[in-house]
Order: structure tokens, then sequence, then C-alpha cells
């Protein structure tokens, strides 16, 4: 009586797998949205142009040990709460932005959603 | 413009003194800082920063100005932590020293200069020096700090300073740059 099941959720575990593997999502609609890291370490974003598709994640990581932040340059679209050292933040892409750091505006980036 | 030339000229002499110092040092070829007085001198240059930061937090009522105040206190503030929890697991006490001395010298005179401001007098007075401090700041740290470090981590902490200090520059410059315009 169990067996069935037990095949069934190996059939579901298996079919799904495939579909992570071969990068399609259960809908079928596109492509597995994926994450993309930005490093930020001696006052650079890393890398400083990102090319993402629409609804990727963007992970921003601070190894320096100042706070920074990650600003949307008109300073009206979004912004990332201050991050302290060794902290991170992550935002899902759905149109291009450039960006900077409040705290050091000499620090830029750009993301580029297509 | 007196006393911003004065402070300028301040800075100068500091950044001059230690080219002297340095040369010296390693004309001897033998190290005169010990880890110990490279990490007082390390921290003064940090705490200097900070001190200044205050002043112009009191005084300015310029909003780019005081964040980038902020921003000083807090970066500054950041490094002096590194420092001492450094310092700690080395089991080095800071020492004080002829450089730590004329650092703290110099930034009394400019501490004067900055009290006797107000206004937008304030303001280019500050940021004017922020910009000849940390120029004369990463010159010390990149030619005289570093080298002297015996110890690596002691150096590798003064190596990933010098970015966040010539991003400080940046954006002093870029501050200063955009007051003259006004
Ligand atoms: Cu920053």
């Amino acid at each position: 009586m169990r067996r069935p099941i037990l095949m069934t959720k190996r059939g579901g575990v298996l079919c799904c797998a495939l579909m992570f593997l071969t990068g399609f999502s259960f809908s079928g609609a596109g492509p597995v949205a994926k994450t993309h890291r930005v490093e930020i370490r001696q006052m650079k974003f890393n890398p400083s142009h990102l090319s993402v598709k629409p609804g990727d994640t963007v992970v921003f990581i601070n190894l320096d040990m100042v706070t920074h932040d990650v600003t949307e340059a008109t300073g009206q679209s979004w912004k990332s709460p201050p991050l302290p050292a060794k902290s991170s933040w992550k935002k899902v892409a759905r149109t291009s932005a450039t960006y900077y750091c409040s705290f050091h505006p000499v620090m830029k980036g750009a993301i580029t959603v297509k | 413009m007196k006393h911003s030339e004065r402070i300028t000229i301040n800075a100068l002499a500091l950044l001059l003194g230690m080219f002297v110092f340095g040369s010296t040092v390693l004309a001897q070829g033998n190290p005169t800082l010990s880890d110990a007085e490279v990490a007082s001198a390390a921290v003064t240059a940090n705490q200097i920063d900070i001190d200044f930061a205050a002043i112009a937090e009191e005084k300015s009522k310029n909003a780019q100005v005081l964040k980038f105040a902020q921003t000083m206190a807090n970066d500054h503030q950041a490094v002096i932590e590194q420092a001492v929890a450094l310092v700690e697991k080395l089991g080095v006490t800071p020492k004080d020293n002829a450089v730590s001395q004329q650092l703290k010298a110099d930034a009394e005179k400019t501490k004067q200069q900055l009290r006797s401001k107000s206004g937008k007098d304030f303001d280019k007075t500050y940021i004017d020096n922020e910009v000849a401090y940390h120029e004369s700041v990463i010159a010390a740290v990149k030619n005289l700090l570093i080298p002297e470090s015996e110890n690596a981590e002691l150096r590798d902490l003064l190596k990933a300073v010098v970015p966040a200090l010539e991003a400080h520059l940046e954006h002093a410059k870029m501050i200063q740059h955009e007051m003259s315009g006004k």
C-alpha cells in the first residue's frame, strides 16, 4: 500500500530535480531566477557592472571594515539599509539601475536588466 | 582665506616632517618605529579625524558636510576598533612616540582654526582641511607606517585602510569642488 505513494514521491522529487537542473520553473513559463553576488570590498562594488534577467536576485555582501549601503542613483527608487561589515542585503532586479553608496558617493555600480 | 592657507601649510609641514622622519629611518636601515608605536600612530591619526568630525557636527548646517562628517566619524571609529582588536590579539600595547605627538600637536592647531570659524567659512575650512589631512595621512600610512610594520597582520590592516582613506579624499574633493562652484 505504501510503496506506490513512495514511488510517486520519488517521481515528484526526480521531476523537480530535473526541472531545476534544466533551468525551468514549475510553471514552465521561463528560466529559474538566478542569484548574483556583488562583493563590496576595498571601497568598490565587484563586479561594478552586472547583467541580469528580470526577477533575478542580486546579493550585496560587505567585506570591508566600514559600513556601506546601496542607493539607487536618483535616490527615489530603492535603497538598502546601512550594511555594517560582514552583512549582506538582497534585491530582486526588475528594472535597470545605476547605484552608489550614500556614505561614500565615489563608490558606484550598475545593474542592467534584460 | 589666511586661516585655511595656514591649515594647509600645517598639513604640508606634517607631511614633510613624516617624509624626513621616514627617510631618516630608511637611511639608518634600521626600523625606528616598533609595532606598538605604529599602532599608536595609526589610532591617533584616526582619532584626530573623529575629533574634526565632532567639531563639524557641532558647527556646520550644511547637510552634505554633516553627512560627510558622520561618515568620517563612523569609518575612522571602525578602523580604530579593528586596530585595537588586532593589537589585543597580538599582545601589543600602543606606545606614544614622536609621530603620534606630532600628529596631536598639529591637530590641536587645526582644531583652534576650525573653532574660530562659522557658517560657510567653517564648511570650507573643514573640507579643505579634510582634503589636506587625508592626503598627508595616506602618504604617512604608505611611506612610513606600512614599511615600519614588522607584523604581517598589522601591515595588512594598514594596507586595507588605504582604499577607505582614498575614498574619503575623493569624497572631500567632490564636496570642495561643488562648494567652489557656488
Ligand atoms: Cu560605502
